[in-house]
């Protein structure tokens, strides 16, 4: 009985275009909804999380002197072999690296290398911004390195930021965090 | 004197909406691309202009500036004739419609309307018949298989919904015992025709959305199988010329629902300016387009033409009868 009540019921509302209606209901819920676009790199751009492995950058010590002692151990580990690393002795009789090469063309960001080090030398910061027009531009030495940004602080954010096509994208915000995307998805 | 004055505000008011019509579609693609981007929760244009309000200039000037490419097989006088074949029927449309009754500049009363013809509904079918012609030619011309094929589906599909179309508005005409558009509207000035006429303007509406190919009913050029159905081989101005027919046959067909069912310039509550009236209907008829477009999936080709024919005639038949049986 009540299975056919079930089925004369979804009749009635297919003819009365129940299910058409409910669809222009729901577009035109999500026509007032918020927009999830972000504006990136014209009015906003995304901070990354801490965890984000973004552009490999090194370290130093306390006393201002780089951190790799040089073993190879990322350049074993990488799958991608995109590390190359040469090392010399210094004055002080530290073996460190002379030349510290990661070719960001080849590399696929897995983070091995980061956690290869026994230094604690190396590590995929917050920076993604690096796309070139050449791939020899892509590998990147090891002074380049040594000024790379680091881990993101807070980061899950959007900034405001805007497009500057002679450098960068620069994020212009003094806010730390930023608005949280998830926020504005509409959920149904 | 008399004589040329009349003559030259005819010819003003043509060049005005012809200028009307050709503008028309570039603000009308933004709001699509607006639309359906908020509908998906997107923007829609944002970087050309104030939230892209000048994107339509942008890409105007790049389908001007585009290669205007035509196939090596193809037949090339019919390749050339069939976007004005496409374009010219839609305009010529208008001439018939009116746009409300008059109104005084300078102390003379001026009629919003080019002609108004006795028959002018019957103009208006004859007239939006002959836009078949630019797509089986544009189709045909190309010498490809998908506009072939697009344009195969084009015909059958327009001429087939033609018919409960043009049984649709019969209700309306025994409603106003008249064809004259401008009779029609004054015939409404109590009561709008969907009062009386739900299932007439359900018919006309849907017959509307096929004949304007605009989704659920887009099939002539279904991207998804077609490529770009009968316009694939078209680019530039050629091209665009198709795209402009298509939206003022979006534009006629909202016209004509306010018309015909809608109360034409006739408004409610609200005391505004009949062409006021009038420009907020059609504008609300064309947001139901675009929410249409962006809401619905696409019928399959037998669907079609089973709702066409099996659904829609037999409706807009009972619609004539009862509507005889119940007003005579
Ligand atoms: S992140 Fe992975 S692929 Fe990239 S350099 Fe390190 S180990 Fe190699
Ligand atoms: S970065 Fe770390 S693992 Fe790589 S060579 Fe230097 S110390 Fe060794």
């Amino acid at each position: 009985m009540s299975r056919a009540w079930d089925r004369t019921g979804t009749w009635i509302g297919w003819a009365f275009f129940s299910d058409l209606s409910n669809a222009l209901a729901l577009t035109l819920g999500y026509m007032f909804s918020r927009t999830v676009t972000m504006q990136y790199p014209d009015k906003e751009k995304w901070l990354p999380y801490s965890r984000y492995r973004g552009h490999h950058f090194l370290k130093r010590d306390e006393e201002g002197e780089i951190k790799c002692v040089a073993c190879e151990l990322c350049a074993r580990i990488c799958p991608c072999d995109c590390i190359e690393v040469v090392p010399y002795e210094d004055e002080r009789g530290n073996r460190r690296p002379a030349k510290f090469e990661i070719d960001t063309a080849r590399c696929l960001f897995c983070g091995l290398c980061e956690d290869a080090c026994p230094a604690d030398a190396i590590a995929l910061g917050q920076q993604y911004e690096f796309s070139s027009f050449s791939s020899r531009d892509l590998v990147i030495g090891r002074d380049d390195l040594l000024t790379k940004p680091g881990k993101a602080a807070t980061g899950g954010g959007v900034v405001a930021a805007r497009l500057d096509t002679k450098k960068d994208v620069l994020v212009e915000a003094s806010e730390p965090q930023g608005y949280n995307w998830w926020r504005n998805i509409r959920r149904t | 004197m008399e004589l040329i004055v009349a003559l030259g505000l005819i010819v003003f008011k043509v060049a005005l909406l012809i200028a009307m019509l050709l503008l028309l579609p570039l603000p009308l693609t933004w709001l699509e691309r607006k639309i359906a981007g908020h509908m998906q929760q997107r923007m829609g244009p944002m970087r050309v202009g104030w939230h892209g309000l000048l994107q339509p200039v942008a890409d105007g000037i790049k389908l001007l500036t585009k290669e205007d490419h035509i196939p090596a097989e193809a037949d090339r006088f019919l390749f050339k004739l069939a976007p004005i074949l496409a374009l010219a029927p839609p305009f010529v449309v208008f001439v018939a419609i009116p746009f409300g009754e008059t109104v005084s500049v300078l102390g003379n009363e001026i009629s919003l309307y080019v002609s108004n013809m006795n028959v002018a509904l019957l103009f208006v079918f004859a007239v939006i018949g002959l836009e078949v012609y630019g797509v089986i030619f544009g189709g045909w011309a190309a010498n490809s298989k998908y506009a072939v094929l697009g344009s195969l589906r084009t015909c059958a599909q327009m001429i087939s919904y033609e018919i409960p179309m043009g049984f649709a508005v019969i209700g309306v005409v025994m409603l106003a015992q008249s064809m004259s558009l401008l009779d029609i509207v004054r015939a409404q000035a109590d009561v709008w025709n969907i009062v009386y006429q739900p299932v007439g303007f359900f018919v006309f509406f849907v017959a509307g959305l096929a004949e304007a190919q605009r989704i659920p009913f887009d099939l002539a050029e279904a991207e998804g199988d077609l490529g770009a159905g009968f316009h694939t081989e078209y680019s530039g101005i050629r091209f665009a010329f198709f795209m402009v027919s298509e939206y003022v046959i979006m534009l006629l067909v909202s016209v004509l629902s306010v018309i015909l069912f809608f109360g034409g310039w006739n408004g409610v509550l609200i005391p505004l300016p009949p062409l006021l009236w009038f420009a907020l209907k059609v504008a609300f008829f064309v947001y139901v387009f675009m929410w249409f477009r962006f809401t619905f999936p696409r019928y399959r080709y037998d669907q079609l033409m089973a709702i066409g024919w099996k659904v829609l005639l037999p409706l807009s038949m009972a619609n004539i009868i009862i509507t005889g049986i119940v007003f005579s």
